[in-house]
């Protein structure tokens, strides 16, 4: 274990250093592009935990960041904070909101509760249109003005606590119960872990990860408002993890990435029609689906040679294992 | 364990070590310009739900190129960098990024749609590059010019064309029951606006208002609420697509008001579409600020626009109102950029667009733009027109000072 955990921990800290030294070879609008992968790596993870990990569907993601997005918007521009402290203010609105949504968890499983999410991811930005006086409306709010460089350190320093955080969370007795929740709901319960606290928790946990996420989503922006958090926007965040690999950490930079930067380069290479994104989009979740159920994530463990065991730790249910039940 | 966290916890001081901000480098001269040339960007829905209007760009470039072919403006010519924002706000943003940050370009001209417009407004405005004659006819960029001084619009706003179907159905229409359907952002909110201000006491006969929203594009159900709340009149608001689907599920369930198109979407080509997919348009109303092509294909306005067209827009589609449109804006760019001194900077054309006194040859005839630096709507007139046969025909009264 201890050799595994060096082994893991050097592969990390390579990417570290490597996403820390790029701005250095970027321009500042590109810079900025990495702060919007970041972005989609918060969320991504986020949304991770509470599907990937818990088994619980949620497609309302874009709502939870934008509760987290409006945090940071209302406070710096109708009552003076400076950027950064907002941070963590999101982070608790999007738990608060989390573990409100997650009730729901408790008795609606699986298309029932993607439903239940996929009304939150609906209803929130009406909200937002609604009480114009108080989030800009349609009109929406203004932020602070940063280079891509500040967006950038702020985006992966945000992106590296989150998974500092959510791998010593998985890692321990609440991962290995979050896991027991999602492989069979009986067994996890006879053996001692209360669903209620775990599936609430689950919630509560991502969406302040998607609060944080959605903070520095609208800095990337300068901009808040109802409809830069439309469906679209769920739909992403789901279609990262899903390439990046459910039920696992390895793969959301490649979901991160490709979500964001994908677009964008076929957009700006003028040589492939932007008409083809979504069907890029599509045709990916079903060949992951059909060839990687586990995503990117299972194709990077097994061409970096780690060892089986070491993979199976954090692996999602297989269909071998979904049939055990 | 101490160990781990420790590591974990270098890893996000070395993160955190690379946010250390840097202001922008400044720059000596204008952003885009340079002896030969201008470089100008705009963000336009070349895919997604407002594709219909992937036509403006590329009539706005041929007119770009019809001037360059004969010397540009002052011996610069215009290069147009043409961004696909897919109508989605949440892309809008990066591609504006793009054009200023990494294309460096003098003005972002034309961009299109309300919603992304709003998204690039404050940032724009906070680095002084110009947006203007922004492709969408909300009241924010005429109304709000004191916040944002470096954004214009170009044709009527929305309110004011509500304003003129509302007083329209209250003084021509008795015993009008009245149902709406609107796209539910600011651009839909802006034109029920209007609606309910030319209305007046006579809003109490509306009777339903549905609401769908930009990425939908079947709004059958809505029609079926509208026709089953009784209305006998038809104020549709809508996106080009839901439009046609609009009039076409009309007529599907056998439901014939007085209906109302709004300008952005009465566009021959949609009518020609809406019609193909089975619906019945005739003696339809919306109004008109273009150039009237289709009822002077013989003026010599018709015969340059058909030209340039021809020559620079290969395959564009004569019946697509879109290009009249996109040729009365470009002009208008070109206009300004004439004014914009030599060589042209930000400011100077800002003040070129708010010092407007002109006939555009490709604007309705007897329309004049007019803006002052405390008048920013550069077309305050529209025509009212009823669809018949195979176009819109003019009717009654240029309508002035619409606002």
């Amino acid at each position: 274990m201890r050799a595994s955990t060096a082994l893991r921990l050097s592969v990390v800290g390579a990417v570290a250093l490597a996403i820390a030294l790029m701005p250095f070879v970027l321009s500042d609008y590109n810079r900025s592009q990495g702060a919007r992968v970041a972005v989609f790596f918060i969320a991504i993870l986020g949304l991770n935990i509470v599907t990937g990990y818990t088994g619980q569907i949620s497609i309302g993601h874009g709502a939870f960041m934008a509760l987290g997005g409006y945090t940071t918007a209302i406070l710096t521009h109708s009552h003076g904070w400076s950027t950064l402290p907002t941070l963590p203010v999101a982070a608790a609105v999007g738990f608060g909101a989390g573990i409100v949504v997650g009730l729901p968890a408790l008795r609606f499983h699986g298309v029932y509760l993607a439903l239940t999410t996929f009304a939150v991811a609906l209803a929130v930005p009406q909200l937002a249109t609604n009480y114009s006086h108080f989030t800009g409306g349609v009109e929406g709010l203004p932020l602070p003005t940063h280079t891509g460089l500040w967006l950038y350190g702020l985006g992966w320093s945000a992106a590296a606590v989150v998974f500092v955080c959510a791998w010593l969370l998985l890692r321990g007795r609440t991962g290995r119960a979050f896991r027991a929740v999602r492989d069979s709901e009986v067994a996890a319960a006879s053996a001692g872990v209360s669903l209620a606290v775990h599936k609430t928790l689950a919630f509560g946990v991502s969406a302040a990860i998607a609060g944080v996420a959605g903070s520095v989503y609208v800095l990337t922006n300068n901009f808040v408002n109802p409809d830069i958090f439309g469906l679209t926007l769920s739909l992403y965040i789901l279609i990262g993890a899903v390439v990046g690999g459910l039920g696992s950490l390895w793969g959301v930079l490649v979901g991160a990435c490709f979500v964001q930067l994908l677009p964008i380069g076929i957009s700006n290479s003028h040589t492939v029609s932007a008409q083809s994104v979504p069907v890029i989009f599509g045709a990916m979740v079903i060949l992951v689906m059909a060839l990687l159920p586990r995503g990117a994530a299972e194709a990077l463990l097994v061409t970096a040679g780690l060892p089986k065991r070491l993979r199976r730790v954090h692996s999602s249910p297989t269909p071998q294992r979904l049939e055990a039940q | 364990m101490t160990r781990r966290i420790k590591l974990a916890l270098a890893l996000a001081v070395v993160a955190l070590g690379v946010s250390v901000s840097a202001g922008l480098a400044a720059t000596s001269s204008t952003p885009g310009v340079t002896a030969k040339s201008v470089t100008i960007g705009g963000t336009f829905p070349l895919t997604g739900p407002a594709q219909l209007y992937s036509a403006i760009p590329k009539a706005e470039n041929a007119y770009f190129q019809y001037v360059n072919a004969h010397g540009g403006v002052n011996g610069r010519k215009i290069i147009f960098e043409i961004e696909d924002d897919a109508y989605n706000p949440a892309q809008t943003v990066p591609q504006t990024q793009k054009l200023v940050q990494q294309d460096h370009v003098f003005a972002i001209y034309g961009s299109l749609g309300t919603a992304p417009t709003l998204s690039t407004r404050g940032y724009l405005n906070k680095l002084g590059v110009p947006q203007v004659l922004v492709a969408t006819g909300d009241s924010y960029w005429g109304a709000q010019y004191q916040k944002y001084p470096w954004t214009i619009g170009f044709q009527p706003d929305y309110p004011g064309e509500g304003v003129i179907y509302g007083r329209f159905i209250r003084n021509k229409v008795p015993q009008a029951k009245i149902g709406v359907l609107i796209q539910d952002d600011a651009y839909g909110q802006n034109y029920y606006a209007g609606l309910l201000k030319g209305l007046g006491p006579a809003k109490s006969q509306i009777v339903d208002v549905e609401k769908y929203a930009a990425t939908q594009t079947d709004v059958s159900q809505q029609v079926v609420k509208l026709k089953s709340a009784g209305a006998n009149v038809f104020a549709l608001f809508a996106l080009p697509t839901q439009t046609i689907d609009a009039l076409a599920v009309a007529t599907h369930i056998g439901w014939k008001p007085v209906t109302f198109i709004n300008n952005v979407s009465n566009n021959t080509l949609f009518m020609y579409l809406a019609q193909k997919a089975g619906a019945d348009v005739q003696n339809d109303i919306s109004t008109y600020y273009s150039y009237d092509v289709f009822n002077n294909a013989d003026s010599p306005t018709t015969k340059l626009y058909a030209s340039i067209l021809d020559q620079y827009d290969k395959g564009w589609n004569q019946l697509d109102g879109n290009n009249i449109y996109a040729l009365g804006s470009a002009w208008t760019f070109v206009q300004a950029l004439k004014n914009a001194g030599n060589p042209p900077t930000r400011a100077g054309l800002m003040k070129a667009l708010t010092h407007l006194n002109v006939v555009n040859p490709f604007l309705f005839t007897g329309i004049k733009m007019h803006t002052t630096p405390t008048d920013r709507y550069p077309i305050e007139q529209e025509s009212l027109v009823r669809y018949k046969g195979s176009t819109w025909v003019p009717f009654g009264r240029v309508y002035s000072k619409v606002k």
